[in-house]
């Protein structure tokens, strides 16, 4: 009797653990069986007239994704494969390598520049395949479709300057004057918008606008013409190389020092005090909506650890840190729509898997923490910037330096302005 | 043209045929059919790059009239792409005109603008002529970048899909059929006006214009007529260009683009039909390849400094036209003619 009742105790333990099993399994993380991967695409201009970012950009997210799949086990349990593509910052190309990304597979797609998501973003918008863009141009998602701003745009970023201009810096009576000198793209214009929808708000006057092309070897001709309006401030939205010319050639005028000279998160990179010297760009102000190299957050040391290990030369460049991020955001986005949809439907790589990615991914980001190298990373509702937090900087004895407090950027809904996109 | 041997032409209309063998005939409705039954084999972005090809043979056999026929060196072709491409854009997304109307106004405007840029080939010729076609491109995108209240400025413009008679071409495999019909209309085009009567002025002109002169050509009317022939292509091309890209600003239009027109028309083969379509191909598709080349390069070879791809296009380019001038000065074109003449003679070719 007593050898039954054991039988039957083994048995219907046996028979509990048996149907648990699926229920188990439903808990515990998916199990990726091989070749089972999330395919996505990483556009940058590794080659090119903005290659100087381009290719250390290019390289993080790469590192970003090995280190995401080799200590992370990748997004959910599942590889992240990357397609890494150079767009060459060639709109044509642009177009066609979004093309192939959707032809391939890929469930989302990120670029590193403004420019080169302003040219996939009409092939992205009517597909519905959702892109993150490491920088970004209020022309970009306003109005809101599937494009993303992975950090605060250009024209955050002139406001953030501006506001920090306005409470620190100005001491003289009326209304500073401001100068922009803007690269020719959206780089550019998101600063001009955003001068031109909050200026009189802010209390400045823009005395001036110039623009300048991204293989620009001189600038003395228009920076003579700004030097003639006296201005206070000469506020540069643009990459690295043009504004460092810019900055040498307001040194050789006299025009500077003498006025506070701003530039954007896209120009305020360690190759801006490479290109331009450290005592060339000395004193000049930035925003950007990173920490800075070494800083002390959780997810720096990692970063480095990578950084050292397969890109030395990279070490210190604030653009590493970005694209670094960007990986980190967009594991978790795939990771949170594994989670919410499964990973069958990401699987086809096909519309359905795009709108998937999009709606139980990208915007069920709430506070993600890219290890504090940024600001957190929050999908809100007719904001698809995803991060909205900048900070001003200084170059400072060759270094970007005396960080300001983090400034959330308010949401400016361009398109209610009559003049916006025309 | 060379026949092959015991194929004789009895009328004039047969010896001016494009098509006057079987085997031509057979070739071009095999082409044809493999053309036009591509979209339903090829993918969305080889579909795309095609499309791209089709719409830069347009603009590059534009050039080639201008320089390879006629010999009047430019460096703004892409910029009067750009006058075609915000006409098209203006004339169909703010004034309601429809696709096929504002496709021709591109063409005519961008040849209009074409002649007032090639006035100076009047006066002035060679590298002259060159410095001041490169000032067409500078004011050309200058004016499309400060006329924002037309253009969108830096911004851009977006441009609707283009469409006729009710029938949308939204999709790459449609849009695909519209740009090789106009490509293919283009290029019948083109050769016709180089087998006639105003071909044979252009190449007299680029031969020797004063000898050309002495013949009884109107140097003025020809040289200009060139410029607007080449000009109305480019126009038509960047037509196209804009309805497909959807979205554009200046940008789209670089001296960058000007240069590597030329340097298509240079591989290909100047002064013939075939050398644009052939070195637009073979550029197109290098291009291609190398949004691969230096990320896999990269990963390749850790051990070298990061970003020693970074002048890989230009590179490339570069040394693809160092290696045809050297090689094959004539282009491609010159080696599918070498091939032809092959191929009639086998397998007797002594």
């Amino acid at each position: 009797m007593k050898v039954k009742c054991t039988w039957i105790i083994a048995a219907v333990t046996l028979a509990l653990i048996l149907l648990s099993l699926p229920l188990l399994s439903a808990c515990a993380s998916p199990q990726a069986k091989p070749g089972q991967v999330l395919k996505i695409g990483m556009i940058n201009p590794a080659t090119g007239p903005a290659a100087e970012k381009g290719r250390v950009m290019m390289a993080a997210n790469v590192d970003g994704v090995k280190y995401i799949n080799d200590e992370l086990g990748g997004a959910a349990g599942y590889q992240i494969e990357v397609q890494a593509l150079d767009s060459n910052y060639d709109t044509a190309k642009v177009v066609t390598i979004v093309k192939k990304l959707m032809d391939d597979g890929c469930i989302l797609f990120t670029t590193a520049a403004s420019a080169e998501m302003s040219a996939a973003k009409d092939a992205a918008n009517k597909a519905g395949f959702p892109g993150i863009s490491c920088f970004s141009s209020p022309s970009l998602y306003r109005p809101p479709a599937h494009i993303y701003g992975q950090t605060p745009d250009y024209g955050d970023d002139a406001l953030a300057f501006a506001n920090y201009y306005m409470k620190n810096i100005w001491k003289g009576q009326g209304k500073p004057k401001f100068a922009l000198h803007l690269l020719s793209n959206p780089t550019g214009y998101g600063a001009r918008d955003a001068f031109k929808a909050k200026a009189d708000e802010l209390g400045i006057e823009v005395v001036s606008i110039d623009e300048h092309k991204d293989t620009t070897i001189s600038e003395m001709e228009s920076l003579t013409r700004i030097k003639g309006k006296n201005p206070d401030v000469l506020y540069i939205s643009s990459t690295p190389k043009p504004a460092s010319i810019i900055i040498k050639n307001a040194r050789e005028l006299g025009l500077y020092p003498g006025i506070t000279i701003g530039v954007c998160h896209a120009g305020l990179t360690k190759a801006l005090i490479d290109l331009g010297g450290s005592d060339v760009v000395e004193g000049v102000y930035g925003t950007y909506p990173t920490v800075l190299w070494g800083d002390d957050v959780p997810g720096m040391t990692k970063m480095i650890e990578y950084c050292k290990k397969y890109r030395p030369e990279y070490e210190g460049n604030a653009d590493y840190m970005g694209s670094w991020a960007q990986s980190l955001i967009v594991a978790e986005a795939l990771k949170l729509a594994v989670k919410n949809a499964g990973y069958d439907m990401l699987a086809k790589g096909d519309a359905a898997s795009w709108k998937t990615v999009e709606s139980q991914g990208i915007q069920k980001l709430n506070g993600y923490d890219v290890g504090g190298l940024h600001g957190p990373v929050s999908y809100t509702p007719g904001d698809n910037r995803l991060d909205k937090f900048n900070r001003v900087y200084k170059i400072v004895g060759g270094k970007i330096a005396q960080p300001s407090a983090w400034v959330e950027a308010p949401l400016v809904k361009y398109e209610q302005y009559d003049w916006f996109g025309k | 043209m060379d026949l092959p041997c015991g194929t004789r032409n009895y009328d004039y209309a047969r010896d001016m045929a494009v098509l006057r063998t079987r085997t031509h005939w057979a070739l071009f409705i095999a082409l044809l059919v493999i053309v036009f039954t591509a979209p339903l084999y090829l993918s969305r972005s080889s579909l795309s790059i095609a499309n791209l090809i089709g719409i830069t043979i347009i603009a590059v056999t534009g050039l080639n009239i201008l320089i390879g026929y006629c010999g009047q060196l430019s460096i703004g072709h892409a910029g009067f792409m750009a006058v075609g491409a915000y006409t098209t854009a203006i004339f169909t997304s703010k004034l309601g005109i429809p696709f096929p109307i504002s496709l021709i106004c591109s063409g005519l405007s961008a040849g209009l603008i074409g002649i007032i840029f090639g006035l100076p080939s009047v006066r002035v010729k060679g590298f002259y002529l060159a410095i001041t076609t490169i000032a067409a491109q500078f004011i050309i995108i200058w004016v499309i970048n400060h006329w924002g209240s037309a253009t969108g400025g830096f911004v851009g413009i977006s441009v609707p899909t283009a469409s006729i008679g009710g029938l949308e071409f939204d999709t790459d495999a449609r849009q695909f059929y519209l740009i090789m019909v106009v490509t293919s209309l283009c290029l019948f085009f083109a050769k016709s006006i180089a087998r006639g009567r105003i071909g044979r002025a252009f190449v007299a002109i680029r031969d020797n214009d004063l000898a050309a002169q002495v013949m009884g050509i109107n140097l003025t009317y020809y040289k200009l007529l060139a410029f607007f022939i080449g000009c109305f292509l480019a126009g038509i091309a960047g037509a196209l260009f804009a309805h497909w890209v959807g979205f554009m600003n200046a940008e789209s239009f670089t001296l960058t683009d000007s240069i590597l027109f030329i340097g298509m028309v240079v591989i290909g083969g100047l002064g013939t039909t075939i050398g644009p379509i052939l070195g637009v191909v073979a550029i197109r598709v290098l291009q291609d390849r190398l949004i691969y080349f230096s990320p896999a390069l990269e990963s390749a070879f850790p051990a070298l400094p990061s970003g020693f791809t970074v002048g890989i296009g230009p590179i490339v380019f570069g040394l693809v036209i160092i290696l045809f001038l050297i090689l094959e000065p004539r282009g491609l074109a010159h080696r599918w003619m070498l091939f032809k003449a092959a191929y009639r003679l086998w397998p007797f070719s002594y």
